[in-house]
């Protein structure tokens, strides 16, 4: 639209250029200036664009505790040996059922249910059913309310979650604290069970505090189905009660209709792991943050859990980084430039304190890569992005202790330690008066402690996109010039309506993104069971048959028509990047981090892309050039191809022959997560790159 | 005729700009909390511990308005409930049996400040939630919140500016509601909400200059919240060593204050108030010891105050029948003011009145003025 508008105060200056002459007002000059130098500025901003990027690490901001009423750390913690020994003792009873009992019965659960009950809780148990996610196109923004029960399950494969219930002595009972531990109660190992302790310690000393004002919940969420599944049945359950009796209820020994149990909104969720050893000396917090499509809990909650555990409980915070990264020669390079940049603005002017360390800039923008890629990904990454589907506040922790499951004397240590942190974290919450408000949604981090917040990351997207409304209302101007030479039909009067058949062309190929985007959910429909392979092969010849299709049926369409039908690639191109720069920007409102990478792989393409016929014929070395690049950037472009390059860029094995299938199960992950990227990738950035492919290869 | 009128203004103007004239006769105190919210813990902490100490030094519960605007001691937060404590070794609960809380939660407001301060209220506001005073009232008023450049906030909804709160005092003035007013505030940037004051007798301590902050004393781990403003905390170390007796100036409080212990600069402001601040008592204002003037002889209308008297000197509580002794003190000090302030003219008139009393035959003078009346008349027609 932006193009558009200024193409017609451009015709408009033209028009009067003969006859009156009124001086336009200076946004309209400014926007004439910007047009005719185009190629210029395109490059500039690009370029910016790029460099905005690459230099967002240094403009990282330490986090701070927004939100008053929070004040973590600021009363004591009041555990006791007692607490510990009792949390104790439930990891021993579970681990000694464990050994002597095999099997798929509920009795680890009725175990971890009667210590909840001995404590004071209300305890109920939940029964789910491990299948959820079913990709249909129909329900994709839709929320999980649509999610309806399944009628006739059966009793063959269910899970089951306990959950206990404090409620808070002088409380009103409106609202509560959700901390969550998944334990696989078939196959867990002994540092799961370790997750228990934590939380039984933590329970305990909650069961007799005085000064909680939200109830407190303890989900022990059975992760035989994967870890999502059973918090995003139990929240589910929680908050669209169903009043029909499913065949579920009545599995097993175990009845438990009528026996769940509610305690208002929730202000936040913990969700707690314990896996692995630490590879450093101290006890390592991993935090996770993403939930579907980049949304984020509130900073101040990451804040709180990062301040407790590095200056109360000395425990080594971190968050995910793309460890590849680390050892890049080229971004080592970047790093030094700046460092040395920031060395000479400091002895310039003392006030400037930009410049940070090569190592310091290597972890942060390592940090940022893989903030950036987890929120462009769209799927959470842990449970707690179940608790983002209803606005509550969420992380994972994921702690790895420095001594081996089985040392009992560390064992008590830890267990102090990890329930002091939560402690905190959850008397911290408990003061709250009102959701988390104060501190960002939007934001990436660099560090557990630094961030990046949306008015900073926004400027590197916005002068990515910057160009393309230029480029487009040159090019449009271009091509309209370039149309009046050539044909004198009486037909050429209508000189605003040019674009249309360009935009039937984008319109047509939009459509077939669109096509192509829902035959996924066709392909599933297929009888009888197909690897992914065979699915991704019959999706990829679907998608090509309706191309010819599309490009048989419509005329003007395929770049291999001739050239009387053919439109002016120069208006193709100005109506293609029109139609990428409103998809890139619908989409940074969705999800910023895809519209980031989004822009990043689709503006040089679109910028850059010639036909490749005039090129080859001219034989100049600059046309050749451009030609080579924009052949270059499509390949990457397409997909599959991009698939394959991340893969190899995030360290994973490349397997040749099963690329499609690995694809395949990648999109069908994105679509079963509901992530907007999947999205993107259909309706932006398919066509997008067809159309340019269509310029590439235009017969002028 | 002009003369007589003339001296007829200047006795009203004695008359009524009396104020430095009369004599102190009682204390109020209007201690305020407009903060709520549990982290604002020591705001209320603040009030609650200056409520404990106007009272052990005198004040009654009559004469005191406190308005808090959140209740800390119910709150769900709160380790110890009921219990409210300005120290971390829990030895005082502030919030113990006979705290009188006047305006509470959503009721502190700007308006309800106001209207207590200038004493407009709706008519079915009792009388234990007005402010009494008169223009012998020596007031004390205590705010305690968040504070910025001239405005004091109120339940982070709305705000007091320092124009409105000289307005209010203004008013106070010109309706004798007191003698002398100490404006007492803690928060910061205090001391800017004393920029726009301009009635006399007003005198104001401010915890911080303008740009500096006031900063809480000390965190109280089990709570799990600072629970006193350090202003507040050192004006209380001062008041602990006092009695009801003592005689520490006002001046002492001011030199008390240490600016490296308060973090602030504490600020006060005397160019509206004449004594000398170190011949002031303290207890002025904090307390409700007075001059007690000793007469010859027991009036008869106080017959049945002594009766009264018995009774309350068999309660073992001193501060009681001290408070009796100051009432029966203030009532002689009245009549001799008002036997100061008779002027010439007034005195002319009561005698005049006096003397009309004595005529018995009021019938006859009447008939005869009359008569006389139309006497003059007629002469005077006929010399025309």
């Amino acid at each position: 639209m932006a193009t558009e508008k200024r193409d017609k105060e451009e015709e408009e200056v033209k028009t009067d250029d003969g006859s009156l002459k009124i001086k336009p007002r200076p946004i309209v000059q400014l926007g004439i200036f910007l047009v005719a130098h185009s190629p210029v500025f395109s490059v500039v901003f690009s370029a910016a664009g790029v460099l905005a990027l690459l230099i967002l690490p240094l403009l990282a901001k330490n986090t701070y505790i927004s939100e008053n009423a929070l004040m973590p750390g600021s009363a004591r913690s009041m555990l006791s040996n007692r607490d510990v020994s009792d949390g104790s003792k439930l990891v021993k009873d579970i681990k000694n059922y464990r050994l002597n009992h095999e099997g798929q019965g509920v009795e680890v659960q009725k175990l971890i249910g009667k210590y909840m009950s001995e404590m004071g809780a209300e305890v109920y148990y939940q029964k789910f059913h491990p299948e959820g996610n079913q990709f249909h196109p129909l329900h994709f923004f839709s929320g999980p309310d649509s999610y309806t029960l399944l009628d006739n399950v059966s009793c063959a494969s269910y899970g089951v979650n306990v959950a206990g219930i404090i409620r808070a002595p002088r409380g009103d009972g409106k609202e509560s604290i959700v901390l969550v531990t998944p334990y696989d109660f078939i196959n867990g190992g002994d540092y799961e069970a370790l997750s228990l302790g934590i939380t039984g310690t933590l329970f305990s000393l909650l069961a007799r505090v005085t000064w909680l004002s939200k109830d407190i919940i303890w989900l022990v969420a059975d992760s035989r189905y994967g870890d999502y599944r059973p918090v995003a049945a139990w929240l589910t359950e929680y908050h669209s009660p169903s009043f029909k009796d499913s065949d579920l209820l009545k599995c097993g020994e175990l009845n438990t209709a009528d026996k769940f149990r509610r305690a208002g909104t929730m202000a936040a969720a913990l969700v707690l792991k314990v896996d692995g050893r630490s590879e450093r000396f101290e006890d390592t917090l991993s935090i996770y943050a993403e939930a579907s499509n980049g949304q984020m809990p509130n900073l101040d909650l990451i804040n709180v859990v990062n301040y407790l555990a590095v200056h109360r409980q000395g425990f080594y915070v971190k968050v995910e980084k793309v460890v590849s990264l680390l050892s890049s020669s080229w971004l080592k390079i970047i790093g030094e430039i700046f460092e040395a940049v920031g060395k000479l603005a400091h002895t310039l002017n003392p006030d400037w304190n930009f410049g940070i360390p090569t190592a310091d800039y290597l972890e942060g923008s390592a940090t940022l890569a893989s903030s950036l890629y987890s929120q462009a990904l769209g799927i959470p990454t842990g449970p707690h992005g179940a608790f983002r589907d209803y606005q509550v506040d969420a992380i994972t922790l994921k702690v790895s202790p420095r001594f081996p499951p089985d040392s009992k004397t560390r064992q008590h240590d830890f267990f102090l330690r990890g329930a002091k942190l939560l402690e905190g974290t959850i008397r911290s919450v408990n003061n709250l008066l009102e959701k988390f408000h104060q501190s960002f949604f939007l934001y990436l981090l660099t560090s557990p402690s630094k961030f990046i917040s949306v008015g900073v990351y926004m400027i590197a997207f916005a002068l990515l996109v910057a160009s393309l409304p230029m480029v487009a209302a040159s090019l449009y101007i271009d091509g309209c010039k370039a149309l009046n030479n050539s044909t004198l039909n009486p037909a050429g009067n209508f000189k605003s309506w040019k674009w249309l058949d360009a935009a039937k062309q984008v319109f047509a190929l939009h459509l077939f993104g669109l096509i192509v985007t829902l035959l996924p959910y066709f392909i599933c429909q297929v009888p009888g069971q197909h690897s992914p392979s065979n699915r991704s092969i019959m999706w990829g010849t679907t998608s090509s048959s309706l191309l010819l299709i599309t490009f048989a049926t419509i005329p003007g369409c395929s770049p291999f028509s001739s050239r009387r039908h053919g439109t002016n690639w120069a208006v193709l191109k100005s109506v293609t990047i029109s139609a990428a720069f409103i998809g890139l920007c619908l989409m940074s409102i969705i999800n910023f981090a895809t519209a980031e990478i989004g822009a990043l792989l689709l503006v040089p393409t679109c910028l850059i892309v010639q036909p490749i016929k005039p090129a080859l014929r001219s034989r100049r070395i600059k046309s050749l050039l451009g030609a080579f690049c924009s052949m270059v950037l499509l390949t990457i472009g397409f997909p599959v191809m991009l698939f394959a390059i991340s893969k190899g860029l995030f360290g994973e094995g490349l397997v040749g022959l099963s690329l499609g299938g690995e694809f395949w199960t990648w999109l069908e992950s994105l679509w079963a997560w509901k992530s907007a990227t999947y999205l993107y990738i259909g309706m932006v950035h398919l066509p997008c790159w067809l159309l340019c492919l269509c310029i590439l290869f235009h017969p002028s | 005729m002009k003369i007589v009128i003339l001296v007829m203004l200047l006795c009203y103007s004695f008359a009524f700009s009396s104020g430095d004239t009369t004599i102190h006769t009682n204390n109020w105190a209007v201690l305020v909390c407009t903060s709520r919210f549990w982290f604002n813990y020591r705001h209320m902490a603040n009030t609650l511990s200056l409520y404990r100490t106007v009272k052990r030094l005198g004040i009654p519960d009559e004469r005191i308005i406190l308005m808090l605007a959140d209740d800390m001691a119910c709150n769900a937060r709160n380790e110890y409930p009921a219990q409210v404590f300005n120290n971390e070794n829990h030895k005082l609960n502030l919030y113990g049996d006979n705290v009188e809380v006047d305006y509470r939660g959503y009721e502190v407001t700007v308006e309800n400040f106001l209207r207590v301060l200038t004493g407009r209220h709706e008519n079915a506001v009792p009388r234990s939630k007005r402010l009494l005073s008169d223009e012998g009232s020596h007031i004390l008023l205590y705010m305690t919140g968040h504070g910025g450049d001239e405005f004091l906030k109120f339940q982070d909804a709305e705000e007091l500016q320092s124009h409105d709160l000289a307005d209010a005092v203004k008013q106070m003035k010109e309706k004798r509601r007191f003698k002398e007013l100490m404006i007492m505030v803690d928060t910061c940037q205090a001391a800017t909400l004393f920029n726009q004051l301009q009635s006399p007798g007003v005198l104001a301590i401010g915890s911080s200059l303008k740009g500096e902050n006031s900063y809480s004393h000390h965190l109280d781990s089990d709570v799990g919240v600072s629970v006193v403003d350090r202003f507040t905390y050192y004006t209380l170390a001062f008041f602990e060593r006092l009695n009801i007796y003592d005689n520490a100036s006002l001046n002492s409080l001011f030199r008390s204050y240490d600016p490296k212990l308060l973090m602030s600069t504490a600020y006060y402001r005397t160019d509206l108030y004449q004594p000398h601040l170190a011949e002031v008592p303290v207890t002025n204002f904090f307390g409700s010891v007075m001059e007690t003037i000793h007469t010859d002889s027991v009036y008869k209308a106080f017959s049945s105050k002594t009766s009264n008297n018995k009774i309350n000197s068999e309660m073992p509580v001193n501060q009681l029948s001290e408070h009796d002794e100051l009432q029966k003190a203030n009532i002689p000090n009245d009549e001799l003011k008002t036997e100061k302030q008779k002027c010439p003219y007034t005195q002319m008139r009561v005698d005049l009145h006096e003397k009309l009393e004595k005529f018995e035959n009021v019938d006859t003078v009447v008939n005869l003025g009359i008569a006389v009346m139309v006497f003059v008349v007629m002469i005077s027609s006929s010399l025309l």
